[in-house]
């Protein structure tokens, strides 16, 4: 089921267009990463799905019904610059936001005692938001998106100004709110995290969606026919076997003699006839495809070379 | 959606009632408005005691004995001609030389300073003098029983004023004008620094809480109007506590300590005063003006008016113009950006202040009715007016033109501040606030 669709959304400001006919879909308990350079029109996607801003034309299909303020209630969401104030108590302020999302006092201050344990910040319950780093009012931050438990998790950015340990906690912490069947959506720049954590990816670029889908296919799907060949042997017997049925892009040879070389193939019905003619000239170690990384798809994607 | 207005004002009004500066400012400045009412006094008291030495030259040998010593001025008299006791006489505050002529000449006459004399020293000292020759004069027309004649012509006029009401049943209510020129001056001002401090307060915590970005937390799950009046009513209910807090110390004061200060029969006048017994009746030789004045201000009933009013009006005030702050605190992101754009909202306060001015001299003008109207000056103006006992219709409409305006006001100010929150960057124009009115 999907939690959420986005049907033909488009957005404009006085001097630009934000967001030009954009859908989507994100499938439900599924982490969904949203791509794009600064300046996309991620960020008013993400506005667009929290009511803060109304698209000018287009809907949002939140489980299958147009997006309501009741849905907020589902929806926790992390904006990009930390939104806290600074002059307040850290305990009293994620009560405070907890009660606007709807929680009761009681529930808000059993549940947040709960997570500040989790987290080992049971001591900042009374100190105020300034005296904490930026890191540290972050922890508070993503306690307070997602305290009252939404259907929908919502960050801008959310690994920005951690740093490693705090970023790996974080990392963590989302997957296990996804297997409770949690629904997230970030945007972010982290390339590595998208690998590591996404199931799905949009990818906008002036104001439009140009790639969609599952990180796995879209990574296979866009594999280059780019192979790498490990083996022991003659570089120039190689380099000879494969003259003309393929193109050389790098070769490295090392002084152990364990030399790599990576090829282009042309279309796939070659790839038997190159290892037939790699296997009768050298000692082949491995033959691997070389699946781009989603950073490589990301600068092909922007620069219209997909 | 379920409203979150009393949460967010509960936040608003817990978080400035509890910082220290709230609690020190409501709690030292009725002290301190006392201390400004008392120190004058104590100061003058203590100035009495040092009284300033004349020397007096009288070339003229028929003012000089005549001139009295006060408790601030000590007139001694010297034989030394002139020329020398300005040399000799150097420790004295100054030397007055009565010139020959003074009686046909009354410009002969000089004061020599050693230091800088005060106007009211040199005009205490003319008046003696003008006093002497007059007196010398009138002796010299030879007029039998002359200080009999004086005595029986000088009269001292006690005027009382009421309030033209012939509807009510218990009579003239004297009324003190001084009461309520003091009043209204007091009233307008404390309405004026309400206005101007609260409502830059409702600015200045709508830019930071765009700057941290706290807005765009709480937008999603609060509507911007929403948000936008919960901050309001949250600051002003901070006000009027802080109103509250001040009127019970005043009147609580006043209720135990004013009492004590007046004398049992001044007391008794005064009660009969209010039951509206006419003057002539009264057996006291107290000053009429002071009876009246201490009538004026220990009548509940005018007190309770000026109670109301002021809270009504501080609210209505308020919340007009707190609207406006918020909406120019939406648009920007720095104080200094705004600066601009709130000088139109501040011009109307200060003009009100302005207008306040001659209000209090003719609290029936046209000028005063008019302003008194106008939604944006009409809170200042009219609690300048309201001590005047004025036509209750008249606090009516105005009140209803305040109310009405601000209820526009709030709906055109929640239009800029819903886009103004999630702009950033440039300072808006005036024409883009206007965009912004007009979006759906």
């Amino acid at each position: 089921m999907d939690i959420l669709k986005i049907e033909n959304v488009t957005k404009s400001f006085a001097n630009h267009v934000a967001l030009d006919d954009v859908s989507l879909t994100i499938p439900e308990g599924s982490i969904y990463g949203l791509l794009g350079p600064n300046g996309a029109g991620k960020t008013t996607l993400l506005r667009i799905i929290n009511r803060i801003t109304t698209p000018n034309s287009g809907r949002v299909l939140f489980c299958g019904k147009e997006i309501s303020a009741e849905d907020i209630y589902n929806i926790g969401y992390m904006p990009e610059e930390r939104g806290l104030y600074k002059k307040m108590k850290v305990g009293e302020q994620a009560v405070f936001f907890a009660r606007l999302k709807g929680m009761s006092r009681k529930d808000a201050t059993a549940k947040l005692k709960e997570w500040f344990g989790k987290f080992g910040i049971e001591d900042w319950w009374n100190r105020e938001i300034g005296e904490l780093s930026k890191g540290m009012a972050q922890k508070v931050q993503f306690i307070t998106t997602v305290l009252h438990e939404p259907k929908l998790l919502i960050f801008d950015e959310p690994f920005s100004g951690f740093d490693p340990i705090n970023a790996n906690m974080l990392k963590s912490e989302i997957l296990a709110l996804r297997d409770k069947g949690t629904t997230i959506i970030f945007s972010t720049h982290n390339m590595s995290s998208v690998e590591e954590v996404c199931d799905h990816i949009t990818l906008i670029d002036k104001s439009r969606n140009i790639l969609s889908g599952n990180v796995d296919e879209i990574r296979h799907k866009h594999g280059a026919n780019i192979f790498e060949i490990s083996y022991r042997g003659n570089e120039e017997a190689l380099n000879g076997a494969l003259a003309g049925i393929c193109e050389i892009m790098e070769s490295k040879s090392s002084l152990a003699g364990y030399n790599t070389m990576k090829i282009h193939i042309a279309t796939d019905a070659q790839v038997r006839n190159v290892i037939d003619k790699a296997n009768s000239s050298v000692e082949i170690r491995s033959f691997s495809e070389v699946i781009p990384s989603m950073n490589d798809i990301f600068i092909r994607a922007v620069n219209g070379n997909l | 959606m379920k409203s979150k207005i009393g949460i967010i004002i509960g936040r608003e009004f817990n978080e400035r009632v509890r910082k220290k500066s709230f609690i020190i400012t409501t709690l030292l400045t009725p002290l301190l408005m006392l201390g400004l009412l008392v120190a004058p006094m104590l100061l003058s008291t203590y100035s009495g005691d040092e009284q300033k030495k004349i020397a007096v030259v009288d070339d003229s040998n028929i003012i000089g004995a005549h001139l009295q010593s006060t408790d601030e001025i000590n007139f001694i008299e010297t034989e030394l001609p002139i020329e020398i006791a300005r040399k000799e006489h150097l420790e004295e505050f100054a030397i007055l030389h009565i010139g020959k002529d003074i009686m046909s000449n009354p410009s002969d006459i000089r004061l020599y300073t050693n230091s800088t004399a005060s106007i009211t020293m040199e005009m205490n000292i003319a008046t003696q003098v003008k006093m002497v020759i007059e007196n010398i004069k009138l002796q010299q027309q030879d007029i039998e029983n002359l200080p009999a004649i004086i005595a029986s012509i000088q009269t001292e006029v006690n005027m009382q004023s009421f309030a033209n009401d012939t509807s009510e049943d218990s009579g003239d209510k004297a009324n003190s004008s001084i009461v309520a020129t003091v009043i209204a001056y007091l009233l307008s001002f404390i309405l004026y620094m309400f206005i101007l401090l609260y409502g830059s307060m409702v600015m200045q915590s709508v830019i930071e809480e765009k700057n941290s970005r706290v807005l765009e937390v709480m937008v999603s799950s609060v509507r911007p109007m929403e948000m936008m009046m919960g901050k309001i009513l949250g600051v002003a209910s901070v006000a009027l506590l802080q109103i509250a807090i001040w009127l019970v110390i005043i009147l609580g004061a006043g209720y135990f300590i004013i009492p004590e200060l007046i004398p049992d029969e001044v007391a008794m006048a005064v009660a009969m005063l209010q039951q509206g017994a006419s003057p002539e009746t009264l057996n006291t030789d107290t000053d009429m003006s002071l009876l009246q004045a201490i009538a004026t201000l220990t009548d509940v009933g005018y007190l309770a008016k000026i109670v109301v009013s002021l809270v009504v009006f501080m609210t209505g005030g308020f919340l007009l113009y707190a609207a406006l702050f918020a909406a120019v605190g939406s648009a920007v992101d720095t104080p200094q950006d705004a600066q601009q754009l709130q000088t139109p909202i501040t011009i109307p306060i200060i003009l009100s202040l302005f207008v306040m001015l001659s209000v209090i001299n003719d609290p029936g003008s046209d000028l005063a009715f008019w302003f008194s109207m106008i939604p944006l000056t009409s809170p200042i103006v009219m609690m300048a007016r309201i001590p005047y006992d004025i036509p209750t219709w008249e606090i009516l409409v105005s009140l209803g033109i305040l109310v009405a305006t601000f209820i526009a006001t709030a709906w055109a100010a929640g239009k800029i501040y819903r886009t103004g929150i999630l702009m950033h960057g440039s300072k808006p124009s005036f024409k883009e606030l206007w965009k912004w009115l007009r979006f759906k």
